[in-house]
């Protein structure tokens, strides 16, 4: 009984809960799908596998599997929470402190924009090519290193300025999406050299794509040392749960904030660059409205949008839910209008849940003391 | 009671030629439209399910359409749909991309896991899609300012408008109103204005460009959206001359008031119908098209033809 509390004591287990319980209910009603059979060749490029039917036709095999646990459709889940997930992080981090970013939507499409620019002009087989690794490292650089850099102004700007993150980062969501739209002139950028995709498309074993699922579990467990582990990670809380307190209790209040700010640009770089190898292009008009998707997972997560409270595993779990959400109304076939109002109905009982859970958890407290 | 056997022999020469009969053949097509609230492609999906009820009446096939369209343009979220449905099951796809580029590895990857994919409305040129089908671009855009210098004499101040700037197939009808705008050397083009794509966004481009620019006196609208709102156009009709790209059911108002002489019609429910019957003929009946580019003209609709045309709204919209 203890080792079961035990279980269910840590922050996100409620949250864990949901992924287990969604997952279940997938795998029950989804049903079967047959899936094409392949085989690795000697060379290590798959080939799809024929068989030959009553009919004596040469048909292509295929294998029955259940529509949602399969490890071809995990391996998808994991690569579309990876996006959100990544920059959920971040946001969550900006969050804690008591701040908002609305701006990383903005921020991933200028800095996949800028990669690709960079990857069609100095990359691998491109005309300005250095060397192939130098190449990609300038590609990667750019793309990560803007959206770091974009995060450290609007940290500036918010700090120089004294001006609430909403509106800060509000007004940089529409300068970056501007300045991505003149440097491309509206054009879709692609066509860059194979090397950044084939990395980020690696397939291994059944033909699964794990890249995005391993940088996103990267993230997630940085996030957690950094939150959790480091004095520097207690001190966004510090400035979260009472600003003042925090500024009179000797933490240098703006750093740390410059440091959020370009924490969360870096997440969004990070999660462009995954995008940009795995699409393989980037417009001015990607991630629109990538903001409040973000927000939306860090919320679900657990992260209080007054401040103090969050943690990175909780955003990686809530992108997670999301998504289930809606691929699971793919598998399950169901009309797809319904996704947006199951969507918003689970952001607002996460949020009603967590009010709930702080009001038991200070009627606890208040108990422990009386 | 002697008459039993004969009654018991009838009803099972009734009920064998039900019984040999072939269950029909279920059949899942995904289609993937650029956004939701884009009441063209609410057309194309009341077109896919036209064909989908039509073509399985006649080929005994139980089609079912499944449609996964982001709520606003997005590729990124259009390429996921594509690998959900594959996924999922769908044994074919249609599509409209938002961005050819981004799109072209999914459906590739869709392709070669045995699944057919047509494009409609907006290509992805590169990819093994089997079939695109769609207007010209290039020539709907010439279309339209040939079809505007027409009905300004050959002269005049015009104002191209377009919507999402992003959006390649905007782009090259830009490009197409630019190309033939050369052809008359009365006409001057004052600039190309984009907008959010929402009818009041639009509207009120056009309202804020007329305030801005009052000696204009055409506009080259390659996408309709202002006139899905009333009262667009905020002048005299035949003061400022006006023809736009689709006929939907809002814009046909501007027809009958005499704000717009001539609208040209996509034939948006065709893009759902007939990327159906591309889809079903190449998986059922294993045929190909006769080419991989299926041009849909342009139909002009005016004064004269508006009553026609609008009732073929009743048919494609959503019930």
């Amino acid at each position: 009984m203890s080792r079961l509390r035990a279980l269910f004591a840590f922050q996100e287990s409620g949250l864990l809960l949901v992924v287990v319980v969604l997952g279940v209910m997938f795998t029950v009603f989804s049903g079967t799908v047959k899936l094409p059979v392949w085989e690795t060749q000697p060379d290590g490029s798959r080939r799809r596998v024929f068989t030959v039917n009553a009919e004596g036709e040469r048909v292509p095999a295929v294998v029955e599997k259940n529509k949602f646990l399969n490890a071809q459709n995990l391996a998808q889940l994991a690569k579309d929470t990876s996006f959100t997930a990544i920059m959920a992080v971040g946001m969550t981090v900006v969050i804690i402190s008591g701040g908002i970013d609305l701006s990383v939507g903005a921020i991933y499409a200028l800095a996949s924009v800028l990669g690709a620019m960079v990857l069609t002009r100095y990359g691998p087989g491109s005309p300005g090519e250095m060397s192939p690794v130098l190449g990609l490292l300038l590609g990667g650089g750019a793309c990560v290193g803007v959206a770091a850099l974009c995060g450290l102004v609007n940290g500036g700007l918010v700090v120089a300025l004294r001006v609430h993150p909403f509106i800060i980062t509000l007004g940089a969501m529409a300068i970056l999406r501007g300045v991505a739209f003149v440097s491309t002139k509206g054009q879709s950028i692609g066509g860059f050299p194979a090397e950044l995709r084939d990395i980020v498309r690696f397939e291994m074993g059944d033909g699964l794509s794990l890249v995005p699922l391993a940088v996103m579990v990267a993230v997630a467990v940085l996030g957690w040392i950094f939150l959790s582990r480091l004095a520097a990670g207690r001190r966004v809380y510090a400035i979260g749960g009472n600003e003042l307190a925090a500024r009179f209790s000797g933490i240098r209040v703006e750093r740390v904030k410059l440091g959020i700010y370009l924490l969360s640009g870096l997440t969004a770089g990070i999660a462009a660059l995954l995008s940009l190898g795995y699409y393989g292009a980037a417009t001015s008009g990607d991630g629109q409205g990538y903001e409040l998707n973000v927000i939306a997972a860090a919320v679900v997560g657990g992260a209080s949008l007054t401040g103090g409270k969050g943690t990175a595993l909780g955003a990686v779990l809530g992108a997670l839910v999301i998504q289930m959400i809606s691929s699971g109304i793919v598998i399950l076939g169901i009309e797809q209008s319904y996704s947006q109002i199951v969507i918003g109905a689970v952001v607002i009982a996460a949020v009603v849940l967590d009010n709930v859970n702080t009001w038991l958890a200070r009627r606890r407290l208040s108990r422990g003391t009386v | 009671m002697k008459h039993r056997p004969l009654l018991l022999a009838a009803a099972l020469a009734a009920l064998l030629p039900a019984a040999f009969a072939q269950a029909p053949r279920s059949l899942t097509l995904g289609l993937v439209a650029k956004s939701q609230g884009n009441p063209v492609f609410q057309a194309a999906r009341v077109g896919a399910e036209d064909a989908a009820r039509d073509l399985g009446a006649k080929h005994n096939l139980r089609i079912r359409i499944d449609w996964r369209t982001p709520n606003e343009e997005d590729a990124q979220k259009q390429a996921e749909a594509i690998e959900q449905l594959v996924l999922a099951g769908a044994e074919g796809l249609a599509v409209s991309c938002s961005d050819a580029n981004k799109l072209t590895d999914a459906i590739n990857s869709a392709v070669r896991d045995g699944v057919p994919v047509a494009t409609f409305d907006s290509d992805a040129p590169a990819s093994r899609r089997f079939v695109t089908y769609g207007v010209d671009d290039i020539e709907c855009g010439k279309q339209t300012m040939d079809e505007l210098a027409k009905v300004m004499g050959g002269k005049g101040v015009v104002a191209i408008l377009a919507g999402n700037q992003n959006a390649p197939n905007l782009q090259r009808r830009v490009q197409g109103a630019k190309e033939a705008a050369k052809k008359h050397p009365g006409i001057t083009i004052r600039d190309t204005y984009y907008h959010k794509e929402t009818p009041q966004d639009a509207a009120a481009r056009v309202e804020q460009v007329m305030q801005a620019n009052p000696d204009i006196t055409g506009w080259c609208m390659i996408g309709g959206w202002p006139l899905f709102t009333e009262n667009a156009l905020k002048w005299q009709p035949g003061t400022v001359a006006c023809v736009s790209v689709d006929a939907l059911p809002a814009q046909l108002a501007y027809i009958r008031s005499g704000h717009v002489p001539v609208l040209l019609a996509q034939q948006c429910h065709q893009w759902g119908y007939r990327s159906v019957e591309l889809l079903v003929d190449k998986i059922v009946f294993k045929k190909d098209p006769p080419a991989v580019k299926e041009i849909s003209p342009l139909i002009p609709v005016t004064k004269d033809t508006v009553d026609a045309f609008a009732k073929n709204w009743e048919k494609w919209l959503p019930k």
